[in-house]
């Protein structure tokens, strides 16, 4: 972490002091008041004298004062405008004479925004009817609405072709946003997060990266990519500020309206402003919610069967001393259970619940004004036990002081303090659902540990003697895991920035924010004794992770006037940035004294392992509008943006951008129903840095050669004396940021006398420049290195419906529809045939032609799919004549290695399964208000996209999914047909494999049992036959709906002291549609680590919730 | 008005000031060290420490994988076992096999580093640290030379993306004058590696003569082609090369899990017991009572030393003695040896007989045999090749003698080859990045280098 450039800071102080002291004194009086319909007081609304840079926020009464200098007088006519969000502003024409005058403005209601301001990114602004991109505004009230501590989860279905995932349900378990689909491949595929000007990490990091011993995959210092498939669920970080703080969200989607920021923008930009306070009498909130959660669904599972394998229980899985044999007692393949039979999908959960309380006072004077806000969140899970929980802290003060009339200095400061115990998931012997779902029935898990030895009881080891102290048990039992587990994850991060605001002349003006972010992340995982498989003998993983960074954004914005239909503003900027990332970490294995959760009371050590990063970027930027006639808005902006991560041959990047937007009904309106309209198109490019450190040579100084095989090898020390060789990773001198160009057109009108608007947007995106690590010719000396090769592409379409039917003083009902759609297509990955996105149970590629991120594995053998090659020459192509593609080859047993009437798995050539990326998705919300009652409802839907539905897979194979209730009773091998009997299917037939069917065994009737389930194609994890198990994911979602009721009036304000009273009960997740088979459809097997959510493999659930909420207000 | 716009022109100076100032203070922000370099490996490496590397991947590729398979080619080794050894003692190899090997010519710590440390050398003037530099780039790439045959080299760890190949005849013309510069380099003035380099301990008399043995040895390797002229040249240089036994070269090992020799480290793997002792070997050690057997090989069931015969490949288990459990794969830290005195008297002896006759060669055969307690034998190009096979146990070198003299006779292991393999397939990862400069190679029954233009006759 290095600190800005002190040089910068203190010309940019001397400078403003300097100008500073030639500001005048005092002069001219504007007052007045600003009201609605009805004369009702609007407060907060700006009055602003545009020309000289001089504006004031109407109090509570709708009262205002602008105080104009004497040097400042402009002897002439100027505008005065009042602006208030949901309301037309209004401006006039005043004569501004020595002495107090009065202005005073009521102000229509404004349903489509128009003369808004909108935030558009790096200090720039502009009003809805001149963005020449679609705008996708999500206000403090649907935010806090969703009931979501996230502020990533809480944008779900808010707005059309953003897709917002939630990894599982546990609290603080991670979301992801992708915004109009993929557009990398190694990169992050996360947006920018901009916090008042000021970018901030909302990266997520699982602990086991921590471990990349155990997690078997080669990794660097804590870089490992264990976490996607197992490990605990890990906040994304984002999760540090608290939504209640949120005064607004825009978000911009694409790279036109993402340029501005440049080489980290091609993901979209969401963009934050948190809460101000007003002139006037203090304002106080408080919001206290109470919540209760439970999982949206319980896995279905078979009650009939027990423990065993071939119709036998074999005695030794009821063994005392040793683990039993794994085959013959993993699985529920045993005899019909005679005595009591366990519910294991339901006896894990219990109702959790939340507490959301939410402190804020604001208010101040015409110079200082503050907003403080404190909030606490603590939130149980609906695991059993005590480790399940994730508690936030947060505080808050954002103030601002007017030095003088024309320089404004203010301070935001945030911290936060999040607490969590986490519960392990995903591919692990010692995560919940592994040991819960695969229990046979017949076992009960209760208690956890043995009576009499009180060690941990399995039902591979059901009744453990003392001798089994430190030994795995195969699999956790899930209760176990859940009380004797500690995987805690404790965070404390500040954040904030120092900003000054000088309004130099009427026309010029300086805007300055100097942000901070520091997060100090300690981890700790202790997995006791007796746990399973790696972690057998017991296991802590301690590590830090320090976050920091801090960024510099000065602008200076000058408007110009050149006519009346002529006019525009000029943006120059410049932005530092710097982030840092460092980890300590060290795994300890055997734990000597129980309990004792220290690195100390182990045994051995893994060698300990830091990691860090530094990355420093320099930007400048400029942007120009002209406003023509008033009516065509023109906007071109160009940055250029250094970084370290830029190769030294491209050490600096050129982003360009440029937009029009034609509100054609300034000039014409043809049709009398319409009240606005505006055509717009923008064209712009945007970045994304590559990972840090490619471009820098690097020497090795362990692992000199790979040896003979596995496990032996030489280091460069021969002799103990320390040496070093070359990487054979060339640094990459010429690496560029990928480079994302969009071109974005669409409109927007309003009809009905605005009671109704639609938007369309359409989008192209082309990618160039993907970062891949390619191999390059060995005898040049380096054997890879990352260069700028892959292209892909994006297209899509955005629409969004919103209806007004009513709008009256006592009632108003709101209608809003949106559908987005986004198709992507991997162009070029430099001849490679494939590349695999992330590390997962499923792999998810790009391959060119397909959409990127598609499933790509073995299927079963199918016409003109398979390879011709996969059976014996010719053998397919015969049986294919004639047939559909996709025709499933049925065998007779001797053309691969299955049984007659059975189909068969493909060996030859991997293919595309599905895709899981959604068809469409869309979102339908409604409010109603009548006097002080509201309604509202929000459902989410995702059509089409895929799930690798792993869990299925394995516990067909296991013997406990439902499915296998329905069973042939297989003896002896348990893998022919004529092992078994009942249970007789013939695939290809409605309700077994539905579909066309070819080949020698087709049409036959076979037993389905444990030959199918256990030894054949059908458990996809094991077989490596991915196709079966992947289904489709599309759901409808009732997201969330509300009901309020608003207390005001005299009773309130006397008996209790308030202003309003709001009372509000609210459902989340209430409801799912879906086919998909799995708990949730909405799942993630590498939450928001991942570029894909695509995998389900033994994923926490998702859980629903009920939530009362009262808010008092003064 | 006229002051406002003053004002403003100050401004916008100011302004343009703090922006520039922006630029020239913070001029240093991109070029921040901890922000270009990646901190967590280091970026640069001292000349000492490539040194470290450079010898270390030496004494891996004398060691390492291509050593095993060549071990068990020349049926000094045998594999067993029905997996991967076995397999590729019956020459199932591809070119993912030696991947990795032929890759670290010139990755890592092979000419990438060789070159680096070569041009701080010079920079630093330091003649007798680059001469040390020169022999060990004659002997990585000679290596390379000798198995693959036409391999990039002038044009190879340069800069250029897709080196060209050089011929290998070339390729050993161009050793022969690096390693004289490297012999005038090495009596030319500079402190040179010191301990640094814990092959020799800096010593440029050492140097000298290994520089002159390597050259010898390189001369051999061309005599099919070039012509018996070579042994003139052969003569001249080993006379001049290493002059005791206490010059020998040996590998460094250590207790260290990651020093320690690889022979001992693979027979300490799962797959150790599939390595054992060739036929071949074992019965000419057996016929001599070769003193060095307990070396060698581990006493089979019987008590005594056998080898399993890869041929008929139905050796009885009884007969073959296992590699593990030798005095030499038994000790972790046992120094390889790779270029010694005792084989430069046996090139002397092949080059005086070529040139003078077996009675001017006997007394360079019976130092050897001599120094391992072995009676007299009388020279013929076999005994001295013979000879040589024994002193060369798990040495690639014995490869290049067999190539050259087709002593001692072999049948290939394989009946679908006509003769034992000449050279190992190119690299995939350089095949498929560089395959518009390598030549075309033939399947492995078929392809020789250019210095073995002829198979040897089959026993």
């Amino acid at each position: 972490m290095r600190h800005p450039p002190r040089r910068c800071l203190m010309l940019f102080v001397l400078t403003t002091l300097w100008a500073h002291r030639a500001t005048a004194q005092v002069g001219a009086t504007i007052s007045g008041r600003v009201t609605m319909d009805g004369g009702i007081a609007l407060s907060g609304a700006t009055v602003s004298l545009t020309e000289l840079g001089l504006a004031a926020i109407a109090r509570d009464d709708g009262r205002y004062v602008i105080v104009i200098p004497a040097a400042r007088m402009p002897w002439a006519a100027v505008t005065i405008t009042a602006r208030r969000v949901g309301y037309k502003p209004r401006t006039m024409n005043v004569i501004v004479v020595n002495g107090p005058m009065t202005q005073d403005f009521s102000l229509e209601g404004n349903p489509l925004q128009l003369g808004e301001v909108v935030t558009t990114g790096a200090g720039t602004v502009t009003q809805v009817e001149k963005l020449g991109s679609v705008r996708s505004a999500v206000s403090a009230e649907l935010i806090v609405r969703s009931n979501e501590s996230n502020v990533v989860r809480a944008l779900a279905a808010k707005t059309p072709g953003i897709d917002v995932t939630s990894s599982a349900g546990d609290p603080g378990a991670s979301a992801s946003i992708k915004i109009r689909g993929l557009r990398t491949i190694r990169g992050s595929v996360q947006p920018l997060f901009v916090v008042d000007g000021v970018p901030m990490d909302n990266s997520s990091f699982s602990t086991t990266n921590f471990n990349p011993v155990d997690a078997g995959a080669a990794g660097q210092g804590g870089q490992d990519n264990g976490g996607e498939i197992e490990g605990t669920s890990q906040p994304n970080r984002m999760v540090d500020v608290n939504p209640d703080d949120i005064e607004s969200v825009e978000i911009l989607k694409g790279a036109s309206a993402g340029a501005i920021y440049g080489a980290r923008a091609a993901n979209g930009v969401v963009l934050i402003t948190t809460k101000q306070g007003r002139a006037g009498p203090a304002r106080y909130s408080l919001r206290s919610s109470v919540t209760s959660d439970d999982v949206t669904r319980l896995y279905p599972l078979q009650a009939r069967y027990g423990q065993g394998q071939a119709n036998i229980l074999s005695s030794t899985c009821r063994s005392t001393t040793t683990l039993s044999p794994s085959s013959a007692c993993n699985g529920s393949w045993g005899p019909a259970i005679v005595g009591a039979a366990f519910d294991h999908a339901k006896e894990a959960f219990r109702p959790g619940h939340q507490n959301d309380g939410v402190i804020s006072v604001s208010g101040g004077s015409d110079r200082t004004t503050f907003y403080l806000a404190g909030n606490v969140n603590d939130n149980r899970g609906v695991f059993l036990g005590p480790n399940n929980y994730f508690d936030r802290s947060t505080a808050r003060l954002n103030a601002n002081h007017k030095l003088a009339e024309t320089f404004t200095v203010g301070a935001s400061v945030a911290y936060a303090d999040t607490r969590g115990h986490f519960t392990q998931r995903g591919n692990n012997a010692n995560g919940l659902l592994v040991g819960l779902l695969r229990t046979p029935p017949d076992f009960n898990n209760f208690p956890y540990v043995d009576p009499t030895s009180g060690l941990h009881r399995s039902y591979r080891l059901p009744d453990p003697e003392i001798t089994t102290v430190g030994q795995t048990r195969g699999f956790n039992n899930p209760i176990y895991s859940l009380y004797e587990e500690l995987n805690e994850a404790d965070n404390s991060r500040t954040f904030g920035n120092v900003n000054a605001e000088w309004i130099a002349n009427s026309w010029l003006k300086f805007n300055y924010t100097l942000g901070a972010d520091y997060t100090n992340d300690r981890r700790l995982e202790v997995c006791p004794a007796e746990c399973s498989d790696v972690a057998a003998g017991g296991r802590i993983t301690e590590g830090y992770i320090t976050n920091g960074g801090w960024d510099h954004n000065l602008t200076a914005t000058a408007r110009y006037h050149i006519h009346d239909d002529v006019a525009g503003t000029v943006t120059l900027g410049q932005n530092l940035n710097a982030r840092s990332f460092n980890t300590f970490s060290t795994v300890g294995r055997t734990i000597v004294v129980p309990g004792f959760n220290s690195i100390a009371n182990t045994i051995s050590r893994d060698p300990p392992s830091d990691y860090r990063t530094l990355v420093h970027d320099e930007a400048y930027f400029g942007q120009l509008s002209l406003d023509l006639f008033q009516q065509l808005f023109l906007t071109g902006a160009l940055r250029n943006d250094g970084s370290t991560t830029f190769g030294s041959q491209n050490g600096r990047n050129w982003f360009p951008k440029a937009s029009v937007a034609y509100t054609f009904t300034n000039v014409v309106n043809p049709w009398h129903a319409l009240t606005y309209g505006k055509l717009r198109m923008s064209y712009g490019q945007a970045g994304q840095e590559p990972a840090p450190y490619l471009t820098s040579p690097t020497f090795n100084g362990t692992g000199l050669t790979a040896g003979v095989t596995p496990g032996t090898g030489l280091t460069p020390t021969q002799s103990g004396r320390g040496g070093l060789f070359f990487t054979t990773t060339k640094a990459a001198t010429t690496l560029k940021p990928e480079r994302t160009a969009e071109l974005e057109g669409g409109f927007d009108i309003g009809f009905l006398r605005d009671k109704a608007d639609l938007s369309a947007t359409f989008y192209k995106q082309h990618t160039t420049d993907v970062i891949l690590i390619t191999p390059t010719a060995p005898s040049s000396g380096f054997s890879s290195e990352a260069r700028n090769v892959a292209i892909l592409e994006n297209s899509g379409t955005e629409l969004s419906l919103n209806l007004r039917p009513l709008s009256t003083a006592t009632q108003a009902w709101d209608i809003g529809l949106g559908w987005a759609r986004t198709q992507s297509i991997v162009v070029d990955i430099a001849g490679a045939d494939f590349v695999t996105l992330d590390a997962s149970t499923v792999q998810n590629v790009a391959r060119k032609g397909s959409p990127l991120g598609v499933f790509y594995g073995y299927g079963m053998i199918r016409c003109g799919l398979s390879n011709p090659n996969e059976l014996p020459v010719g053998v397919l192509a015969a049986a294919c004549v004639g047939k559909p593609v996709g025709t499933l080859y049925i065998d007779d047993g001797t053309k691969c290695s299955v049984d007659i009437g059975r189909p068969c798995g493909e060996t030859l050539d991997q293919r595309v399964l599905g895709d899981p990326a959604p068809k469409w998705t869309g979102n339908v919300h409604s409010s109603y208000k009548y006097r002080k009652l509201s309604l509202s409802g929000l459902v989410d839907i995702k059509h089409g996209g895929q799930m690798h539905n792993g869990t299925k897979g394995s516990l067909w194979g296991y013997g406990t999914h439902f499915d296998t209730q329905h069973r042939a009773i297989c003896t002896g091998g348990a893998t022919l047909n004529s092992d078994c009997t009942g249970n007789l299917q013939v695939f290809g037939s409605p309700g077994w494999y539905p579909g066309p069917v070819t080949g020698p065994g087709a049409n036959m009737a076979v037993p389905i049992g444990e030959n199918w389930y256990r030894n054949d194609i059908a458990p996809c994890p094991f077989s490596g036959i991915d196709e079966q198990c992947i289904e489709d994911a599309g759901f409808v979602k009732l997201r969330e709906i509300s009901v309020g009721y608003s207390f005001e009036g005299a009773w309130v304000s006397r008996a209790l002291g308030l202003t309003t009273l709001d009372v509000r009960i609210a459902g989340r997740n209430i409801y799912t549609w879906t086919r998909y088979t799995g708990l949730d459809p909405e799942t993630s097997l590498g939450g928001s680590i991942s570029r894909v959510a695509g995998a389900d493999y033994f994923n926490l659930p998702q859980t629903r919730s009920l939530v009362l909420t009262i808010s008092l207000n003064r | 008005m006229m002051r406002a716009s003053m004002f403003s022109m100050r401004l916008v100076v100011a302004v343009g000031l703090m922006m520039c100032a922006g630029a020239t203070a913070c001029g240093n922000f991109l070029t921040d060290s901890a922000a270009v370099h990646d901190p967590n490996t280091p970026s640069t490496a001292t000349r000492n420490q490539l040194l470290a590397g450079i010898e270390a991947q030496m004494i891996d590729q004398q060691e390492g994988a291509v050593a095993m398979v060549i071990c068990q080619w020349v049926q000094q080794c045998a594999g067993i076992g029905g997996r991967f050894v076995e397999a590729q003692g019956h020459y199932a190899i591809s070119g993912t096999t030696f991947n990795a090997d032929f890759n670290a010519i010139y990755t890592r710590g092979g000419l990438i580093s060789l070159k680096t440390a070569e041009a701080s050398a010079s920079a630093d003037e330091d003649n007798v640290y680059l001469g040390v530099l020169e022999v060990l780039e004659a002997m990585q790439v000679g290596w390379g030379a000798d198995i693959w045959g036409d391999i990039p080299y002038s044009d190879a760890a340069g800069g250029s993306p897709t080196p060209t190949f050089d011929g290998q005849m070339a390729i050993y013309t161009s050793l022969q004058s690096l390693l004289d510069r490297a012999i005038a380099d090495l009596a030319g003035s500079g402190a040179g590696p010191g301990v640094a380099d814990y092959l020799y301990g800096g010593d440029k008399a050492r140097w000298i003569q290994l520089a002159f043995t390597i050259k010898a040895r390189l001369y051999l390797h061309t005599v099919e082609t070039a012509g018996a002229g070579q042994y003139a040249l052969a003569l001249s240089s080993a006379t001049r090369g290493l002059s005791s036994p206490s010059n020998d070269l040996f590998a460094v090992h250590s207790n260290a899990t990651s020093e320690r020799n690889l022979w001992a480290q693979f027979q300490l793997t799962s797959f150790g017991n599939d390595l054992v002792a060739g036929k071949v070997l074992a019965d000419l050690m057996n016929a001599d009572n070769d003193p060095r057997r307990p070396e060698y090989f581990a006493r089979n069931p019987l008590g005594t030393y056998g080898g399993h015969d890869a041929v008929t490949n139905n050796t009885p288990a009884d007969q073959v003695s296992p590699i593990f459990g030798s005095a030499r794969t038994s000790n972790v830290t046992f120094p390889q040896p790779l270029v010694t005195w005792a084989e430069n008297q046996l090139i002397i002896a092949e080059a005086v007989l070529a040139i003078s006759g077996p009675v001017a060669a006997q007394p360079f055969l019976n130092a050897v045999r001599t120094k391992y307690g072995k009676p007299i034998r009388a020279v013929t190009l076999q005994a001295i090749m013979e000879e040589k096979y024994i002193l060369l146990f798990q040495n690639v070198e014995v490869w290049n003698d067999f190539k050259r003299n087709c002593y001692p006779r072999l049948k290939p292991a394989n009946s679908s080859f006509s003769a034992v393999p000449g050279r190992l397939l190119y690299g995939t990862t350089e095949s498929q990045t560089n395959g518009g400069n390598r030549p075309p190679e033939g399947a492995l029954q078929s392809s020789r280098n250019a210095n073995d233009p002829g198979p040897c006759p089959t026993a």
